[in-house]
């Protein structure tokens, strides 16, 4: 049986990569597959933890998790959808107005 | 049964309405009431005299009335030493002094109302629902303090009296002189008030009860504290005694203010800018007699303080003297007749502080019906003059104002003191009051009355040489303008109530003939009895209020400590018979002639210092300018500078604050994950660190 760090390393490595793609890039589209790939490593530690204690709490967990992200990428497109109409570009760093 | 005391509350009601009818119509903007609201006015002050008189023949049947009607707010602990809690309520005291005052205020007012029929309808002044609402709610205002049960009511109504003296003195208010006029009045009464107040609050805090009669009323408390029967609050370490005194002094700051004594007397001439029949209605039956009826009202308390009788004796003696002295030389016929209003409330405070209860009371009766006469008469005069108030412009009415003439005449031989009329029989127990007193009593307050009776002793001397003066002047002699000339006398709604109150002012002092009773025998001091009641049994027992209380209470140790000498009354009357008779005499001589001189500008400087009344305004306005003013100039700095300075720092720290942190929020979806990210970072890492992870 594959050892429960192994998974914890495989997740950390996910989420810090959709931290990265978050912080560093300017698509829209880019800032959707980042958050999926974050929130996909939290379902890898789900399954992973339910695996090493035998429960199968975790992977209803990560059930949950994975509707979640449906209903967010609904959300974002229709956010994205509105950005492309208004600048005619997905680029988040253009709609700078909502500010003080 | 349903007897006049269910009816009573209608009394102060009745004028009530009329003051709404008459405020409505004003509002409506349209002539819907005939006379411009006159005849409510007269309906509602008739129905009130009517129920008055029902009042007052119930109450001579030894029938008397004390009830709360209303309590608008009750405590539920008891404070101090106080055996109960605190309770604001509004209730009605009927005794013979209420009714009799009842009586008073709603006849004057009734013979007001139609009086200005003809000063204010038939010169076709406009305005008039705005006049006869002011004159409804003064009279509903005056009707309901005199029927209070309650020190914290009175002082309610007594705000309200001032309120509408205000308004109707600032009737005209288009010209110059009525609404500067009006703001004195109201401030100067105001600022008497204010210890009014305090003392209204302090007599809550120490009795815990404000009712004036029955066995929880102060007076009887403040009794029963000194005999050592019964506990009271008393504060900055005084004994009851000298608390008493200072709640006693702080009530009697209203009634300076609002009776004109001194030194608060200044807003009473001023006031003569307001319509005549206002006049009248104020100085004889409302406003400037509230002050008194207070002192008379809680007279059970005042009696058990030598030292603020003392203090009412001299106030009222020095202000008789005072303003009697400023009255001798004034050219306006009005003006006279302010300063004699001061010096004869004067008298009443003399009497009152004198111990003479009856006296003062007497006094009061007999004032509110020659005062109201004289300035009706006054009134008649000035339409006939066309509101031309100088005297010198005047000169012969008598033959071309008969009614008016006479009438005057009778008022002014009650004003001066010439037997029999009305004021000679009250003024002249009010001195002998004064001095029977002044002579038996040894202490200190024996002293007083003595110094406060020479001071009334001299006033009358004056008092009947302003009177005649002004007699002279306005009636005898020869024409000395045209309108004198052409003057005519008004039509019957201003004879009838000068003839009603000629009538009164000439009897009315046969009520209390007690030189005639010393020498004959005869049991005729009929208002003795009445304010006395039967001693020990029915009301007098009951409510507290009898005059033979309060004798017992002046001559008792742990009150005033009086004690009377032994002088016939009619002795004590001749003498000042004599001197206002030599007071009258000589204005006859002086002013007499044909075409008399101004005598009074032989006084030379003297007449300036009187004529400009000691310069009392002079320096109640360098008061207020230089010390008054300055003070408040502090206190506006201290409030601009150090209580705002505070609030706008606090504020324009969150300002400045707020307007940098704000730059944050840039719009920038990116900076935001940024944030969290570093947010999230600085936790874990700070539960980290204090955590011990590592």
């Amino acid at each position: 049986m594959v050892p429960i760090e192994y998974y914890l390393v495989l997740s950390a490595a996910v989420f810090s990569i959709g931290l990265y793609g978050l912080l560093t890039r300017e698509n829209a589209l880019l800032f959707l597959m980042s958050v999926e790939l974050m929130l996909n490593a939290a379902n890898i530690n789900f399954v992973a933890f339910s695996l090493q204690w035998g429960n199968l709490t975790g992977q209803v967990m990560s059930l949950f998790v994975i509707g979640l992200a449906a209903a967010e990428v609904a959300v974002g497109i229709g956010i994205i959808l509105v950005l492309y109409r208004n600048f005619k570009d997905v680029d988040v760093t253009l709609p700078q107005s909502m500010r003080w | 049964m349903v007897g006049a005391f269910d009816y009573a509350p209608a009394i102060v009601l009745l004028p009530f309405l009329s003051f709404c009818l008459a405020v409505g119509v004003a509002l409506s903007g349209r002539d819907l009431l005939p006379k411009g609201g006159a005849l409510p006015g007269i309906a509602a002050t008739g129905g009130s005299l009517l129920l008055s008189a029902w009042v007052f023949l119930t109450v001579s049947g030894g029938e008397t009335y004390n009830e709360t009607i209303y309590t608008w707010a009750a405590g539920t602990e008891a404070t101090g030493s106080l055996s109960q809690p605190l309770e604001l309520t509004f209730g009605l005291l009927l005794d013979p002094l209420s009714a009799m005052m009842l009586l008073i205020v709603s006849l004057v007012a009734l013979l007001v109302h139609v009086f200005s029929l003809g000063y204010m309808n038939d010169e076709n002044e406009t305005g008039l629902p705005r006049y006869y609402a002011g004159l409804g709610l003064f009279t509903a205002s005056m009707l309901g303090f005199v029927v209070a049960d309650n020190l914290l009511m009175a002082f309610m109504f007594f705000e309200l009296v001032g309120l509408c003296s205000y308004l109707l003195i600032g009737f005209w208010f288009r010209q110059a002189g009525p609404p500067s006029a009006a703001k004195k009045a109201f401030l100067v009464t105001r600022f008497g008030d204010y210890f009014f107040l305090i003392g209204v609050v302090a007599v809550f805090a120490t009795f815990g009860t404000a009712q004036f009669a029955g066995e929880h009323s102060f007076p009887h408390l403040a009794e029963q504290a000194i005999n050592g029967e019964a506990t009271v609050n008393t504060f900055l370490g005084l004994g009851p005694e000298a608390w008493f005194t200072a709640i006693g002094l702080l009530v009697l700051g209203g009634v300076i203010g609002k009776s004109a004594q001194f030194p608060l007397h200044t807003w009473l001439p001023d006031a003569m800018e307001g319509p005549t029949p206002v006049s009248a209605l104020i100085h004889a039956a409302t406003m400037v007699a509230a002050g008194v009826y207070l002192v008379a009202r809680m007279y059970g308390f005042y009696a058990l303080s030598p030292t603020a009788l003392a203090v009412i004796a001299l106030v009222g003696a020095f202000t008789a003297l005072f303003a009697a002295s400023m009255g001798l030389v004034k050219n306006e016929i009005k003006q006279v007749l302010a300063y004699s209003t001061i010096s004869q409330y004067g008298y009443i405070m003399l009497g009152l502080g004198a111990g003479g209860y009856v006296a003062g009371t007497f006094h009061l009766l007999t004032h509110a019906f020659f005062k109201a006469l004289l300035f009706l008469g006054a009134g008649s005069v000035i339409i006939a003059m066309h509101h031309n108030e100088d005297m010198w412009e005047m000169g012969g009415l008598k033959d071309k104002m008969p009614v008016t003439y006479y009438t005057f005449l009778a008022g002014s031989l009650a004003l001066a003191g010439i037997v029999p009329f009305a004021g000679f029989w009250s003024k002249d127990e009010v001195l002998y009051e004064a001095l029977v007193h002044g002579l038996g009593t040894t202490s200190g307050l024996g002293t007083a009355l003595l110094v406060a009776y020479g001071m009334g002793l001299i006033a009358v001397l004056f008092t009947g040489f302003y009177t005649f003066r002004m007699v002279m002047l306005t009636f005898h002699g020869e024409p000395r303008s045209e309108t004198a000339e052409e003057a005519e006398e008004g039509g019957w709604n201003v004879k009838l109530p000068l003839t009603v109150l000629g009538i009164l002012a000439t009897t009315v002092g046969f009520v209390n003939m007690v030189p005639v009773k010393d020498l004959t025998g005869a049991e005729i001091d009929f208002l003795h009895k009445w304010l006395y009641g039967t001693e020990g049994a029915g009301w007098a027992e009951a409510l507290g209020t009898g005059g033979g209380h309060y004798h017992h209470l002046l001559f008792a140790d742990y009150g005033a400590g009086m004690a009377a000498a032994d002088l016939p009354s009619y002795l004590v009357g001749l003498l000042s018979l004599a001197l206002a008779l030599f007071g009258a005499g000589s204005a006859y001589v002086l002013y007499g002639g044909a075409d008399p001189e101004p005598h009074t500008e032989k006084l030379g400087s003297l007449r300036e210092v009187l004529y400009n009344n000691y310069y009392q305004d002079e320096y109640q306005v360098w008061i207020a300018e230089r010390l008054v003013l300055p003070l408040s100039k502090v206190a506006d700095t201290f409030d601009q500078a150090v209580v705002d300075g505070v609030v706008n720092g606090v504020s324009s720290v969150s300002l400045f604050g707020g307007s940098k942190v704000k730059k944050v929020q840039d719009g920038l979806v990116t900076h935001y994950a940024a944030m969290l990210t570093v947010g999230l970072t600085v936790l874990l890492v700070g539960f980290a660190i204090y955590g011990g992870w590592f």
